[in-house]
């Protein structure tokens, strides 16, 4: 059995002149919460969607658990797309069999799997009401059984973060929490970074449509070094820009955050500026994905340009 | 396969279980036997009780011959009147005493003839109710009847044989087609036409059903999750089968009131006209229904999902409608001459045939290769045009933002792979 979820070798899609996805080669792990990152409108939608065969590639081949990917393939699969969509009209209980029915789960199993769900989400006694009588947050429940139910080894979410209110967040994140525990390969989204570095063992980051690096996140991070250093401090910091070894200093208010050069001197700027400023704090980190992402997209928007 | 089914399902019930069909599904017949029963109706309720009414007569001479006349007087094979006498010496004093029964209700009205009615041909009719007009016509003719009968008599006829000479004709109309003759007063024919409007109504009603649901499931984003699960096509025939399957049924629930009415009617309404319920016609109106349906309802669902909003759906609907518009057009054409060239020809334009190749077929029978030159045409552009709108459908329900405009639509069709 294949150690890969999914495998997306030299995936190209274009529409109507404008490459949406270009040359993409992907591997998620099974069993790892892998992070698809990137900008709006970088290809992270139309990647998923091609997966899903919501769109055809134009090129490349994908692979859903070691083999091509076919429908019964993708029945393995539970996809919550960006734009949220279930029948307003219909009854909630009805829809979300209707919906693992399409999966290949009969009715009957269907229901009696949907029994834990509508508890464990609190839906019980809102199973039989139309879904445009449910609150958004409840509504945003029902999509996520409606993902779910049929009881995929893949999770593919789209942005799975955006809308959630509080309460809605914190119970997705259990939900994924228990998911990853049982071994299931989730797949999700996103441009908040955070999110994905609290959530994600591993990440590709894509822009313009391709890869721009992948892997995972902690080998990510120290790939690009201990190149940072956060300092805080009293007094007139202008000089510290000038300092041989910086490139850049951006002021947060509380604190500032030095890039340095590749081999510079970190005790050396830190000598200058405790010579010339009261220091409270001083730390070399390794960037953040927000960070890296953003090093990544500006100097790979120019690349391309 | 399946999944193909549950598609189905779901578009059948969610149909079959809306207000809108449970209306229009058991309006239907209503409206039906308001066609077919309404005119039996009438004469049904006329014939009630029978109108209570007294002759008075000035003249002296004309009162047992009216009063024979209006006896005779029948609707629906009832005497229309109860005759009786109003007993009061002279005229003056008769009619006095009519007028007070007429007024305390004992009487609905009497008719009176003046001392010079055979010389003016004039008399009155009193009465409570003076507006129906059909009674007032029978009193008139019994009146009529006897003042003539008695000149005839005064030239020295007898009253009886000039009757028997000038009796009216009564003119039967038959239907003749191949399978024989039917004695027809044109309550067939509003049938067919009661049947070619309800044909007209329900096309557009339920290719604009297919229409909202696409519409729907495109704004409703509900599309994405169910073509990331079976493919496109599925979604799109399941759409056309379930929507369509509601349409039949409702069709075959009108089709077997009217059998049921039609059964029913021809034993309760005596000698009425009753219109022929024939098998036949029957059976044409729902293979032209499906015909139609499958037509008109691919091109609305390739509509559907080329917009984004109902309102943006009313100006691409409009081109799908022109045929169905065009078709009634020439509606009068067609009808006053079933068997032109024109007809024949406007008929085997699968655009049209399903209206007016059953408009045809209501009028006369047309030759059976017609007919089934029409079912291959039309079928074949059936599977022509729900190709077509499958793939303009498969691009079309993933494209958010601007309208499309048709030649771009056109584009998708020759577009390869989803």
């Amino acid at each position: 059995m294949s150690e890969e979820a999914i495998r997306l070798s030299g995936v190209s899609k274009a529409f109507s002149g404008h490459v949406a996805v270009e040359d993409l080669s992907l591997a998620v792990p099974r069993g790892a919460a892998f992070g698809l990152l990137g900008p709006n409108g970088a290809g992270k939608t139309t990647t998923l969607r091609m997966i899903m065969n919501v769109l055809g590639p134009d090129s490349g081949t994908i692979e859903i658990l070691g083999q091509p990917a076919t429908q019964e393939r993708r029945d393995r699969i539970g996809y919550m797309p960006e734009e949220r969509g279930l029948y307003p009209r219909m009854v909630v209980e009805e829809q979300l069999l209707f919906f693992a029915e399409l999966k290949g789960v009969p009715r009957k199993e269907g229901t009696r799997r949907l029994q834990p769900w509508l508890e464990r989400l609190g839906l019980m006694d809102w199973r039989r009401r139309r879904l445009n009588e449910l609150s958004k947050g409840m509504q945003q429940k029902a999509q996520f059984i409606a993902t779910v139910l049929h009881d995929p080894d893949i999770l593919i979410l789209d942005e799975p973060l955006s809308g959630l209110d509080p309460v809605g967040v914190n119970v997705m994140r259990d939900v994924f929490v228990d998911l990853r525990r049982r071994g299931k390969t989730v797949v999700l989204s996103s441009h908040q970074m955070e999110t994905v570095e609290r959530l994600c063992d591993a990440i590709a980051l894509i822009h313009h449509g391709r890869k721009v690096l992948d892997g995972p996140v902690s080998e990510v991070r120290s790939r690009h070094g201990k190149n940072t250093i956060v300092l805080s401090y009293e007094g007139d910091g202008a000089f510290l820009a000038g300092l041989p070894g910086v490139l850049k200093v951006s002021d947060f208010g509380r604190y500032v955050e030095i890039k340095m050069a590749e081999g510079a001197d970190a005790q050396g700027i830190l000598r200058e500026a405790a010579s010339r400023l009261r220091v409270s704090r001083f730390e070399v980190v390794e960037p953040s994905l927000h960070d890296i992402f953003v090093e990544q997209v500006t100097s790979g928007g120019e690349a391309a340009a | 396969m399946n999944r193909l089914v549950t598609i189905v399902r779901r578009e059948y019930l969610e149909r079959v279980r809306s207000k809108a069909f449970m209306v229009s599904t058991f309006l239907g017949p209503v409206l039906v036997a308001g066609f077919m029963f309404g005119p039996s109706l009438l004469m049904e309720r006329q014939r009630g009780q029978a109108l209570r009414i007294a002759v008075v007569d000035a003249t002296g001479i004309l009162r047992g011959g009216v009063e024979q006349e209006l006896r005779q007087q029948t609707v629906a094979g009832s005497p229309r009147f109860a005759v009786t006498a109003v007993e009061g010496g002279d005229a003056e004093a008769a009619r006095q005493a009519a007028r007070s029964r007429v007024v305390d209700g004992r009487l609905d009205g009497y008719l009176y003839l003046g001392p010079d009615a055979l010389a003016t041909s004039k008399a009155d009719y009193f009465g409570k109710n003076v507006s129906n007009m059909m009674d007032l016509r029978l009193v008139e003719e019994a009146a009529e009847n006897a003042v003539m009968r008695h000149r005839l008599g005064q030239e020295g006829l007898d009253g009886a044989r000039v009757k028997a000479v000038m009796r009216k004709l009564d003119l039967r109309t038959v239907r003749l087609t191949a399978r024989g003759e039917r004695e027809d007063r044109g309550a067939s024919f509003l049938l067919a036409l009661l049947l070619l409007t309800l044909l007209y109504m329900t096309v557009p009603m339920w290719g604009a059903a297919i229409m909202n649901g696409v519409i729907e499931e495109k704004s409703n984003r509900v599309v994405e999750v169910i073509v990331s699960s079976i493919p496109t096509s599925y979604l799109f025939a399941g759409k056309l089968l379930g929507v369509g399957g509601a349409g039949l049924t409702q069709v075959v629930v009108w089709v077997l009131t009217m059998a049921a009415f039609g059964a029913y009617g021809a034993a309760a309404a005596g000698g009425l006209p009753m219109p022929e319920v024939s098998p036949l016609l029957m059976a044409a109106f729902i293979v032209f229904f499906l015909l139609g349906y499958f037509l008109y309802g691919a091109l609305y669902a390739g509509v559907g999902s080329a917009v984004n909003t109902q309102q943006e759906a009313q100006s691409l609907a409009f081109p799908v409608m022109m045929p169905l518009v065009l078709g009634f057009v020439f509606f009068p054409a067609v009808l006053g001459s079933p068997d032109s060239p024109f007809s024949v020809t406007l008929s085997l334009i699968p655009f049209f045939t399903p209206m007016l190749m059953f408009l045809r077929i209501t009028a006369v029978t047309p030759p059976a290769w017609q007919i089934a030159l029409s079912l291959v045409l039309t079928l074949t552009t059936v599977v022509g045009v729900t190709w077509a709108a499958s793939r303009v459908y498969r691009v079309g329900i993933l494209m958010y933002g601007k309208r499309p405009t048709f030649p771009e639509m056109l584009r998708w069709i020759g577009e390869s792979g989803s």
